[in-house]
């Protein structure tokens, strides 16, 4: 298969890469990895004129967790997300997610803001990211905005991302004492896989043996976009955690979710493991929170 | 130790060198001065009639040499079988699926030349679909093929021996039905070929990424109607084939038409949604069984029915359907056996051989019910499958002769192996264990098209300056490591050095070989390679003997040496001459030096000429006179067992095969290590077609899953640890005792995997594949009933 042809621009910032953007417009895709970029325009879904790639723009690739709020740029690679020894302490739902993605060769050249620009509903990446109450930073040449990834995706492949907009960072608090999170992908095999169910939960305590002050629940692979589970958050909001009531919240996850038949499987197999997928998070979360003081 | 030099080692392979530096020359590497690029029209409907195709557009473009349809073609008729040849190179009436060859351009790039192809015009008119086999046979369905009606594209019908009769003396009998999904071998390189006529001469050669050069050469011939000696077949390195790449394909004819028209060479590819559209791959198979038993375990009687999903045309199909029957004659004492086997044409690709050709969904369904009934009779699988063994020298009902059979001795080591008895029925729910056996022939006894050849032919030329043998054969090294296995035969047979030896393969002007399909080469090419060797081999010892008047029984080559078996005569004045003719050479040979194969094969060139054996073998007359015994008849049997142990996640049916131990009898192992590749490739296959593969189609006959993200095979983190456990025989009828180990290796994979899996959740699926969404509700109905 053969690309289309196109042309090909690195800026080397940010600003110019706006800039570009702006004077280009619709007949310009940016591009970072790659990975799901290169496979469309193969498959000539889309033929964009001009690529503008922002994996050269250095202040996108870095990871700045000095801070209370975790910085990520949107080039940072999933394959530094799945080493980082940071994100592990403290976002480690976001890199059990990062090792679930693709295969080595994919994650060297993927990225986190791909994984999300994206948009699809069963990537790896946005299910932690979400339950952690992670924010998109959005640039253009006039300005910046932030947006909630609650707020972010808007239908398969579409986003909030205007068309003279970069994604440029990923921003997350760093979670209270007391909090975890996990998440688990089910798939037909280990490795370059399409998730059939995805699912991260948070939980945060607060105390070592407290009550549920706060959850959330993400399920991939069963609505347009990744989708909260409202009801079953609000059902483990002030209770004690417990298998139990774990098993409660995933049933009431199996609710909340709208999958449909599709070519990987069947809308009642996914709802039934949106309800186990539940549970086991939420027990890895509740697991980590005991012990993250 | 080994009573062997070469053999029976773990010799590195040959093209290590080649292919771990990237020095490999596949046909992607190739390019000849004036290329051109190549491209086919395929089909976007699955049924439909052609009322006009338009090329003049193509034509018109820039850059464009040559377009051809069924008009500058022809409509000569092709296939796998002559019996079925039901294919020309391009459609002109109807398309039958989609991906059917309508026309062929050759521009001075790829990218012109499938513009061209998107400048056709062809005027359909949509015809009714056949996706399904109960489409195909409903009562007044449309034909695919005029001469076929119901779209049977064949059938066979078989008993040996009585089998109600069995059933009468049988105290428990089972009918099941097992079904598995087309597959699609996933090798790792698309087919692709370079096609070079020449106008002035009339030759014509093609390099191309196939199993068989011998029968593309012929189906070139014939297609194209070009005497046959005027075509050459060139087969550079491949990755792989499975069967797939077993038969000439529309792509080679379509780059050598297009290098008659052109005068130049053309250069043609199957993407890797063209290696699915093109398919040639495993059949869907729908087997019923009915297996009746005495109360001792003694098989008394098999019934069988199958129905094979067959695509657009025969391909391989007969064989299939023959196959899907024949290899369940062994490797059990089965007195009575019944077979109704009926392949049927659909608008879906066609589908061909694959790995354990015909025999691996059947294999499946039987050893399934095997374990069903060993259960029921409260006999251990293991124990119950022992009691049914055959031994050496027993011939099966259809009359499939097991001249060697290590069925007992596979058994026995995977048995200690995996520690089966410690295990067996000992395991916590989740986790379980189960066996499964199997066999394949070591070569088809019959070539594809009725013939007295040999089925391989094998020269090897001594060097004049002495020391090296070169081998020329004309088969197929397509990632199995042939060439590293008939080097090695040469260099034992000879009693020379592997590195002494120098193979050239794959090149129809070689001779004969009818490549590397049904697990051939190793005892075909290899006898013929053997021959070739000792025919040169003679020759250097009848030199000696005239010259150092010793009786030639008297000598032997051994370790490039030669080996005098009475007192050792006085040779001086032979080596004399030969360092005469080498003054100033550093490596002359030293006073006290045995005589050297090098200074005896220059002291025979001086005597002879050049020293050239020969090799050649075709199959003594085998076993079966009734309609089909051509297919399952073979010089010898290789067989294998293989225990498999799993967990079952019940909440999520997700399957871990945790390990295989596997063993498999080959005859005498050539190379030890490639007898072991083959053995971890066949479980590898075997997994993914039990777990995870599946070619899917949406409603308008259209591949949906054509590429390697969305069509599963394992990674290699899906891949469990295989204990892999040689066990040899000595094949009366294999050189140096040798047989197969390519595709009867992967037969007892998917059933042990079935069979551990109800171990693991007491729950039989007999659909694959084992996805954890199948599993899963497999699990909820049986908790059900």
């Amino acid at each position: 298969m053969l690309l289309p042809k196109f042309d090909f621009h690195a800026p080397a910032t940010t600003e110019e890469a706006c800039q570009m953007l702006t004077e280009l417009g619709k007949n310009a895709k940016l591009i970072a990895g790659g990975t799901d970029l290169m496979v469309n325009m193969k498959h000539r879904l889309i033929s964009p004129e001009h690529l503008i790639s922002i994996s050269g723009i250095d202040e996108l690739t870095k990871l700045d967790s000095s801070d209370s709020v975790i910085k990520i740029g949107a080039c940072f690679t999933v394959a530094d997300l799945a080493e980082s020894e940071e994100i592990g302490k403290k976002l480690s739902a976001l890199r059990t997610g990062a090792r679930a993605l693709g295969s080595p060769l994919v994650r060297n050249l993927a990225t986190i803001g791909g994984n999300i620009g994206t948009a699809r509903p069963a990537a790896d990446i946005p299910p932690s990211l979400m339950v952690y109450g992670a924010k998109a930073v959005l640039k253009s040449s006039t300005g910046e905005r932030t947006v909630s990834l609650d707020k972010f995706f808007r239908g398969p492949g579409l986003t909030e991302i205007q068309a003279n907009e970069i994604l440029t960072e990923i921003q997350a608090e760093t979670p209270p004492p007391y909090a975890g999170a996990g998440y688990i992908n089910l798939g037909i095999r280990k490795a370059q896989d399409c998730n059939l169910v995805n699912v991260a939960s948070f939980v945060a305590l607060d105390g070592p043996d407290g009550i549920i002050k706060d959850a959330r629940i993400v399920m991939g692979c069963v609505g347009p976009i990744h989708l909260r589970a409202p009801s079953a958050e609000k059902l483990l909001i002030g209770e004690k955690p417990s298998e139990a009531i774990f098993a409660k919240a995933g049933a009431a996850a199996s609710g909340d979710c709208t999958p449909i038949d599709d070519f990987r499987g069947s809308a009642a197999y996914k709802k039934a493991m949106v309800e186990v997928l539940t549970r086991r998070t939420l027990g890895l979360a509740y697991d980590e929170a005991k012990y993250r003081g | 130790m080994s009573e062997y030099n070469v053999i029976n080692s773990r010799a590195s392979r040959i093209d290590t060198p080649d292919k771990s530096t990237g020095r490999a020359v596949f046909i992607d590497d190739m390019s000849m001065p004036g290329m051109l690029y190549g491209a086919l029209l395929q089909s976007p409907l699955a049924s439909a009639k052609i009322l006009s195709i338009d090329t003049s557009a193509a034509e018109n473009l820039p850059g464009v040499k040559a377009v051809v349809t069924a008009k500058e073609a022809g409509l000569v008729k092709y296939g796998v079988s002559p019996a079925r040849y039901d294919e020309t190179l391009f459609c002109h009436d109807k398309v039958r699926y989609v991906g059917d060859e309508i026309a062929a351009v050759a521009a001075t790039d790829l990218e012109t030349a499938m513009e061209a192809v998107s400048l056709i015009k062809v005027e359909y008119e949509e015809l009714p679909l056949l996706l399904t086999i109960d489409d195909a046979m409903a009562e007044g369905a449309p034909v695919l093929h005029e001469k076929y009606p119901g779209n049977v594209c064949a059938e066979v019908h078989q008993e040996f021996g009585d089998v109600e009769a069995g059933f009468k003396e049988s105290d428990l009998i089972k009918t099941q039905t097992f079904r598995n999904k087309r597959q699609d071998a996933a090798f790792i390189e698309p087919q692709g070929c370079l096609a070079r006529y020449d106008p002035s001469s009339g030759n014509l050669t093609l390099h191309s990424s196939t199993q068989v050069p011998h029968y593309v050469q012929r189906t070139l011939a014939m297609v194209l109607k070009l005497p046959v000696g005027k075509v050459r077949v060139v087969k550079p390195y491949v990755g792989a084939g499975f069967g797939i790449k077993a038969a000439a394909n529309p792509m080679e004819l379509s780059a050598c038409l297009l290098s008659m028209k052109t005068g130049k060479p053309v250069k043609m590819n199957y993407s890797r949604e063209q290696v699915f559209m093109f398919g040639r791959a495993r059949h869907q198979f729908t087997h019923t069984m009915t297996t009746g038993v005495k109360k001792d375990g003694t098989l008394m009687a098999l019934k069988h029915e199958c129905y094979l999903d067959g695509g657009a045309y025969s391909s391989f199909g007969i064989a299939t359907v023959y196959y899907a029957g024949s290899l369940l004659g062994g490797p059990y004492k089965l007195p009575n056996m019944k077979y109704d086997g009926y392949r049927i044409y659909t608008n879906k690709p066609a589908c061909g051989a694959q790995r354990g050709h015909g025999g691996v969904a059947a294999r499946a369904c039987w050893e399934q019910q095997l374990d069903i009934i060993s259960e029921e009779l409260g006999m251990d699988p293991l124990e119950f499958r022992l009691k049914n063994m055959m031994v050496t020298g027993d011939i099966t009902c259809n009359d499939l002769n097991m001249s060697s059979l290590g069925m007992r001795e596979c058994i026995d080591a995977i048995k200690e192996g995996a520690g089966w008895d410690a295990k067996k029925g000992r395991l916590p729910k989740g986790k379980g264990i189960g066996m499964a056996c199997g066999f394949f022939v070591s070569g088809a006894g019959y070539p594809i098209y009725r013939s007295d050849t040999y089925h391989g032919t094998v020269v090897i030329k001594l060097t004049e300056d002495g020391g090296t043998a070169l081998v020329y054969t004309a088969s197929a090294e397509i990632g199995q490591g042939s060439d590293t296995t008939f080097a090695m035969i040469a260099a034992e047979a000879l009693g020379i050095l592997l590195e002494n030896v120098r193979l050239e393969s794959g090149d129809t002007d070689f001779g004969v070989d009818l490549g590397a399909y049904s697990s051939r080469q190793t005892l075909m090419t290899g006898h013929a390679t053997k021959e070739a060797a000792e025919d040169v081999k003679r020759q250097v010892l009848e030199v000696l003997s005239e010259e150092l008047k010793i009786p030639a029984e008297d000598m032997d080559i051994k370790n490039a040496a030669i080996v005098f078996k009475k007192e050792k005569p006085d040779f001086s004045a032979m080596r004399t001459r030969y360092i005469k003719e080498h003054r100033g050479w550093s490596d002359n040979p030293a006073e006290d030096d045995e005589l050297s194969f090098r200074e005896a094969s220059r002291i025979a060139f001086l005597a002879r000429g050049s020293i050239v054996g020969t090799g050649k073998y075709k199959p003594h007359e085998l076993g079966g006179k009734f309609k089909g015994a051509a297919v399952g008849t073979s010089p010898a049997y290789g067989c294998s067992a293989q225990i498999v142990e799993v967990s079952v996640d019940e909440e999520t049916g997700k399957i871990l095969i945790e390990k295989v131990t596997d063993a498999h009898d080959c005859g005498r192992a050539i190379n030890r290590t490639s007898v072991e590749g083959q053995m971890e490739g066949s479980v590898s296959m075997g997994l993914g077609e039990a777990m995870y593969e599946e070619v899917k189609f949406d409603g308008k006959g259209r591949v949906i899953n054509s590429d390697l993200a969305e069509y599963k095979i394992p990674t290699s983190l899906d891949m469990p640890p295989v204990e892999p456990i040689i066990v040899e025989s000595n094949e009366p009828n294999g050189p140096f005792g040798a047989k197969e180990v390519g595709e009867g290796a992967i037969m007892p994979t998917i059933p042990a995997i079935l069979n551990a899996v109800y171990d693991a959740i007491g729950v039989r699926i007999r659909e694959l594949p084992l996805t954890p969404e199948r599993v899963y509700m497999s699990i909820r109905e049986k908790e059900k009933e």
